[in-house]
């Protein structure tokens, strides 16, 4: 797969007998961004402290810039650009000061270029770092994680904290400093909206295993909510894909991953039904929370 | 040009974008032989990703309402002979909605009056967004 810029297969990490991540694959070609989207404690930091090999996996294999993140970790950093989701870290520093702490870790460190993402940003330079905004720390947290020119950039929640504002300003810099230069991103994130915008394929993922990955225009062409009555619901076999079931007196609300296909399938049978598209974040909830148990209740 | 997104509308914003597009050629409104920003510059201003941009661009170009000229940029492709009809058959399936959203509003149990306020609120902020 020399065109993908990061691989992950049958990915499996616990800690102790706590099962986080379980037969996680994905891949994410050159240039691609690639969101994962997860609750709290649904396993995003863990997928990312595993892929900059932060934390050794258990089982599985990881190509993260052409290196294996276990045994290469030294070269991967060279590769890799890293937003951790904390960043309150040296915040006794200025801009300028960190830039100059952190150069001598990075052979490829380009100190012209991290200037110019602190003019881009529109950073001060002499403020301590504990004195900036939060959208201001990101951006600060992004420029440093750039200035060594990675292939890849691994963003553990970028949003996280930010007001609407702050966020679009941040997908703008995405867009421009890393999509327009064909860099690939990775970034998790809990904010499905914002994730739309940027993303070129999601994946959600709950309890440790990845439930769905696709475009996102994919996603919600395929999962789609419909209203049936409540003897088709009787009559049929519970659809594959089905991902939610409410019953509202005699009517039911469904929402089916697969939409189209089951469709057709009432309509050869009789029934016509018109189904309505969802939000990212009504299909997120589906997945996530949803309960297809009460079709079988009909 | 002028292209608004509503994010967590349940309209994909590649559709949100596209379709207003498409609108504008039609109409008129994006003149003909007129310069578009370049891929790039739209995804920018509207922080949407490079490719689904990239993507949108290829569609209208298909349906020849742009044209993509390889090293110089994008332009407004002279309407077509069915561009009418089509502008027609748009404004039909936009009439189509509004009635949907109005009959939704209803049984929400919104009033007249209020539909109306919502939808003179609605003109002016489309408004001071388009200046």
């Amino acid at each position: 797969m020399s065109d993908s810029a990061v691989s992950v297969h049958n990915l499996r990490k616990a800690f102790g007998s706590r099962v986080v991540l379980e037969d996680v694959s994905f891949e994410v070609p050159r240039g691609q961004t690639f969101a994962l989207l997860g609750r709290n404690g649904a396993g995003k930091t863990t997928m990312i402290r595993t892929l900059l090999g932060l934390l050794p996996p258990d089982a599985g294999t990881i190509r993260v810039a052409g290196c294996d993140p276990a045994t290469e970790s030294l070269e991967l950093r060279r590769r890799v650009g890293y937003l951790a989701e904390d960043q309150s870290m040296y915040d006794w520093m200025t801009a300028v000061e960190l830039c100059r702490f952190l150069e001598p870790f990075y052979p490829q460190w380009d100190a012209r270029l991290a200037e110019s993402y602190l003019d881009r940003f529109e950073l001060p330079r002499h403020v301590r770092i504990e004195r900036l905004s939060k959208g201001q720390t990101v951006k600060l947290g992004l420029a440093v994680a750039l200035a060594h020119a990675p292939q890849v950039a691994i963003l553990d929640d970028p949003a996280l904290g930010l007001d609407p504002v702050s966020r679009k300003e941040f997908n703008r810099d995405l867009v421009e400093h890393l999509q327009a230069e064909g860099r690939t991103v990775i970034y998790s994130s809990h904010l499905l909206d914002e994730v739309e915008a940027v993303a070129d394929v999601v994946a959600i993922l709950d309890r440790g295993r990845i439930v769905r990955q696709g475009p996102t225009e994919t996603l919600r062409e395929e999962v789609q909510r419909m209203i049936l009555p409540q003897e088709v619901v009787r009559r049929q076999p519970p659809p594959p894909g089905l991902l939610d079931a409410r019953r509202h007196g005699e009517q039911f609300e469904v929402v089916v991953d697969g939409a189209s296909r089951f469709i057709d399938e009432l309509a050869s049978s009789g029934h016509s039904v018109q189904a309505t598209s969802m939000t990212l974040d009504d299909i997120f909830e589906a997945f996530v929370i949803g309960r297809p148990q009460a079709w079988s209740e009909a | 040009m002028f292209v608004h997104i509503e994010r967590g509308s349940s309209m994909p914003i590649s559709r949100q974008i596209s379709e207003q597009l498409r609108s504008q050629c039609l109409s008129g409104s994006l003149k003909s032989g007129e310069k578009m920003p370049s891929v790039r510059e739209l995804a920018q201003q509207l922080a949407v990703n490079v490719n689904t941009v990239f993507r949108i661009y290829e569609r209208l170009a298909a349906e020849g309402l742009i044209e993509l000229r390889h090293g110089d940029g994008t332009y407004v492709c002279p309407k077509l002979r069915q561009a009418d009809s089509q502008l027609a058959a748009q404004r039909d399936k936009f009439g189509l909605e509004f009635d949907a959203i109005i009959q939704q509003g209803m049984m929400l149990g919104f009033s007249a009056a209020e539909l109306r306020t919502r939808l003179t609120s609605a003109l002016a902020a489309a408004r001071k967004a388009q200046k």
